[in-house]
């Protein structure tokens, strides 16, 4: 869709992706969620609203992540992006890895197994991400 | 590291909007960089030299 991306900032102290930086920004994300709002108020509900929900989700969802790629920010603030990421993700893994012990330990005091899979296959994709990343990085400089 | 940015910035009456704009950074980060708290790139110290019209590197970055 049209826009700049200068529109937009890096989002700092309020969780992940971006912000919008001006007013320009904030009527982009206005006009991005007004279809879905219009939608939702005067579609009548059948598979029509359903699959023009879905089309509207797909092309704000990309859009989205084309802002969050292309956000202006210069080399400081992607340092400062790397080291805040790397520890929100140091925090997630002992989290997670306290989780798996928790559902470990309870789980042997039955004398079952019993982790969700899902926090392995978390813990799994993140180690395969780094790996790919590393020899990205390695590859490339 | 110590810097001159200021110094010579303010020589050529040039705002730390312009400097950050002709460097491809943010404001926040010329700010950073005059008070010797961000240590940039090779390529950022090279490029701020040549915006701040000076030929050596040495004369704006000054390794402490």
């Amino acid at each position: 869709m049209i826009k700049k991306y200068e529109w937009f900032a890096r989002r700092k102290y309020t969780g992940w992706g971006f912000t919008p930086a001006t007013w320009q920004g904030w009527v982009y994300v206005i006009v991005a969620i007004l279809p879905f709002v219009a939608l939702m108020s005067f579609a009548p509900i059948n598979q029509a609203r359903m699959i023009l929900i879905a089309i509207w989700a797909i092309i704000v969802g990309v859009d989205f992540i084309d802002i969050v790629i292309h956000l202006p920010k210069d080399e400081r603030d992607r340092l400062h992006e790397a080291i805040a990421e790397r520890n929100a993700l140091w925090v997630i893994i002992v989290v997670l890895a306290v989780g798996v012990g928790y559902q470990a330990a309870s789980g042997a005091t039955l004398g079952i197994f019993k982790v969700d899979p899902v926090i392995l296959v978390a813990i799994f994709a993140g180690l395969i991400a780094k790996i790919i990343s590393n020899i990205y990085l390695d590859k490339k400089d | 590291m110590e810097t001159k940015i200021a110094y010579y910035r303010n020589k050529i009456s040039m705002t730390q909007e312009e400097l950050a704009e002709r460097a491809g950074v943010t404001r926040q980060t010329i700010i950073s960089l005059e008070q010797n708290r961000y240590n940039p790139s090779l390529y950022l110290a090279y490029k701020i030299t040549k915006v701040l019209q000076q030929k050596n590197i040495e004369d704006v970055f000054i390794l402490k």
